[in-house]
């Protein structure tokens, strides 16, 4: 013990300031060195991927039987829009990826655009064969002149979400409320892009998903311009949202529909539901929002990649990408339904999803998008 | 002229300030003059498109929003320095003065507070200033009624949340101004018969300049580029540069818009900072006399 204590003291007085600096870079040096070096890091991969998606499609219960059945790595890009996604490919980093999870229109404009390579429904037939009807092959959403540029993975609709608590769901059958002083400071716009202006739109009579022309765009900015006198907030955050709709201080959110309702629902908060208000002078109100999954051409051109598409759309797999922490969204594969329970299904709002689909335009690439987005930026200037 | 041709020549001089000169003009010039570049594009189909033209500065011209916008970010910014400078000046003067004994503690304690991420201090406060929230609970208290404030997602639930992001910066540039300030200085004001104030407003105050111009620069600077506090205490209703800037990028893919915007936002931050600096550096006529 004594000669133990004895060392001890040797090694704390050997043990100086300058000993342990150096120790400690030659330890990182020896890291940084193995790193450049490539010394065995444990097990390598056969194959790696780079997957670019929203949140959701990277839980580990989705990717790891995957990369142990196929002996292969996922690195996951996360993204948080769209549009950003698009960009980012657009700049070049499509050489970088081998797959993608986006909007559906984005994934649509990344065929002609180079970046997704076409599919052939016939490739995926089995997986077709699974979806419900209103997803068979050919997908129109996703198609360019006859080819697919993607599968469909998720989806949803976008309507008032409302706190049955304080408001009936017949007060929301239209956007009214939206421009009623009844509810000044009560309205919150889910700062998603597009996604508030589009059923602002179809509320004054414009369908944005068609070209329009100056006297469109003015309607445009008039249904925004009275919108806002009532917006409390413009929210990007979707927990601020979803406070807000609970404690009553938003009466609804616009822009958001079913993607902000269904964990609140699935934690027990039924009464907070979305909903797609009636047709009004003869266009659907409701807006159908799908997320679909395409293989980048990157010049590889993987087939494990073309695995992974097969992979992500099958029933179970569907099921874990439906309920998520985040959030919780319907899948097209109709195998899936048999394996939510009747809470999940209550969660998703199943029991409406076909009432939603029938009164709503389907989400596709709107040609005045930037002027809308730009008459956005401008009105909201102005107040 | 001689000697500092010779200076320049110096390989010693030229050595030391190289690595500098080489990080400064790789990581800021080099981006900075890209950037300007990309003003000089425009976009289609979500593509950049390297034409060379003077689209987006005409449409940046002839827009007064983008202009509102970038007025509504100086103004906000300019409150904040104040309100920022006259709650770190205060407190700043007590740690050197009053609360000496307990000065570690209390700037360990704002470090602590500096030092949690922005992101959470930022969130938190929707506890604290929302309707149902800690303040009003607290008002409601008092006897003031139920929600009795109401400002969040308002402007000044933004400058809430930016002075209280912000206000340490001044916090501790005046704290070392004010620290090293000869305190025979101050004594020898008194033994002239100077009176506390007087002492304050014609020794203290001048020669704690420094670490007030310091933090007032650093407030300004930071609080142009506000993105969180305006979206998340704001409510996104009163956008300042930065959400405009991260629209034009991120959700119109409009990068040369994007870029310019970051032009004309830097240019002005750089001319309010010129002017303020001519302001405070004029020459006083003492001054200009003892030139003379």
């Amino acid at each position: 013990m004594k000669k133990g204590t004895a060392e001890m003291n040797k090694l704390a007085n050997d043990m100086n300031r300058r000993s342990v600096l150096k120790g400690m870079g030659g330890m990182g040096l020896a890291a940084a060195g193995a790193a450049f070096l490539g010394m065995p890091r444990g097990a390598q991969a056969a194959e790696s991927l780079n997957y670019m998606c929203w949140e959701g499609y990277n839980a580990p219960s989705i990717l790891d039987p995957f990369q142990a059945a196929n002996d292969a790595t996922i690195a996951i890009d996360l993204i948080t829009d769209s549009a950003g996604g698009f960009a980012k490919l657009a700049a070049g980093a499509s050489r970088d990826f081998d797959l993608v999870s986006s909007d559906s229109p984005w994934i649509q404009r990344m065929g002609p655009a180079g970046f997704c390579r076409f599919l052939d429904d016939a490739d995926f037939a089995e997986q077709y064969a699974d979806f419900y009807p209103q997803f068979a092959a050919p997908f129109g959403p996703l198609q360019f002149e006859g080819k697919a540029t993607g599968l469909p993975t998720r989806w949803g609709w976008v309507g008032p979400t409302v706190n049955t608590k304080f408001d009936t769901l017949e007060a929301w059958s239209s956007y009214a409320p939206v421009f009623d002083s009844a509810y000044k400071d009560k309205i919150c716009l889910l700062d998603w892009g597009d996604w508030p202006i589009m059923p602002l739109a179809l509320y004054a009579g414009v369908n944005p998903y068609e070209e329009l022309d100056e006297a469109a765009l003015g309607e445009v900015r008039k249904v925004l311009r009275a919108a806002f006198k009532n917006t409390r907030a413009i929210v990007g955050d979707l927990a601020i949202a979803q406070k807000g709709l609970l404690d009553g201080s938003f009466r609804a959110l616009i822009g958001g529909g079913t993607y902000c309702t269904s964990s609140l629902r699935l934690k027990g908060h039924d009464y907070i539901q979305s909903i797609v208000p009636e047709p009004k002078d003869g266009l659907k109100q409701g807006i159908i929002w799908m997320e679909a999954t395409g293989l980048i051409d990157n010049g590889r051109n993987s087939a494990i990649a073309a695995d992974f598409l097969k992979y992500i759309v099958s029933p179970e797999v569907a099921k874990q990408l439906a309920i998520t922490e985040a959030t919780c969204n319907l899948v097209p594969n109709s195998k899936a339904e048999a394996l939510f329970s009747e809470e999940e299904k209550k969660a998703l709002q199943m029991d409406y999803m076909w009432t939603a689909w029938e009164n709503s335009q389907f989400h596709t690439v709107a040609p005045n998008i930037d002027d809308m987005l730009a008459i956005w930026q401008e009105e909201l200037a102005a107040r | 002229m001689k000697s500092q041709s010779k200076t320049w020549n110096d390989p010693v001089l030229v050595a030391a300030v190289a690595p500098l000169a080489i990080v400064m003009l790789v990581f800021f010039l080099v981006p900075l003059a890209m950037t300007a570049l990309l003003t000089f594009q425009t976009t289609q189909y979500y593509r950049l498109q390297w034409t060379w033209d003077l689209t987006i500065w005409t449409e940046i011209f002839s827009k007064p929003h983008y202009w509102t916008i970038m007025l509504r970010t100086v103004g906000m910014a300019l409150i904040c320095v104040v309100i920022s400078i006259l709650i770190a000046f205060p407190t700043a003067y007590a740690l050197t003065t009053r609360l000496k004994t307990y000065s570690a503690q209390i700037q360990i304690l704002i470090i602590f507070a500096f030092l949690t991420d922005a992101v959470l201090k930022t969130f938190g406060w929707i506890l604290v200033l929302d309707r149902q929230g800690v303040a009003n609970w607290l008002l409601s208290y008092l006897g003031l009624g139920p929600e009795a404030m109401d400002i969040l997602f308002t402007p000044t639930g933004t400058m809430i949340g930016m002075v209280y992001n912000l206000a340490v910066y001044p916090m501790f540039t005046i704290y070392l101004s004010l620290a090293r300030i000869d305190r025979d200085l101050v004594l020898a004001s008194y033994d002239a018969g100077a009176s506390r104030i007087r002492t304050f407003f014609e020794v203290t105050l001048p020669l704690s300049r420094p670490g007030l111009y310091s933090g007032a620069v650093l407030v300004f600077v930071l609080s142009l580029g506000a993105f969180l506090e305006p979206k998340v205490l704001g409510g996104g209703t009163s956008p300042l540069a930065s959400e405009l800037i991260r629209q034009s990028f991120e959700t119109r893919v409009n990068w040369p818009l994007g870029a310019a915007l970051t032009i004309v936002l830097i240019v002005i931050g750089a001319l309010t900072l010129a002017l303020a600096a001519a302001f405070v550096f004029r020459r006083t006529p003492a001054a200009r006399r003892e030139l003379a």
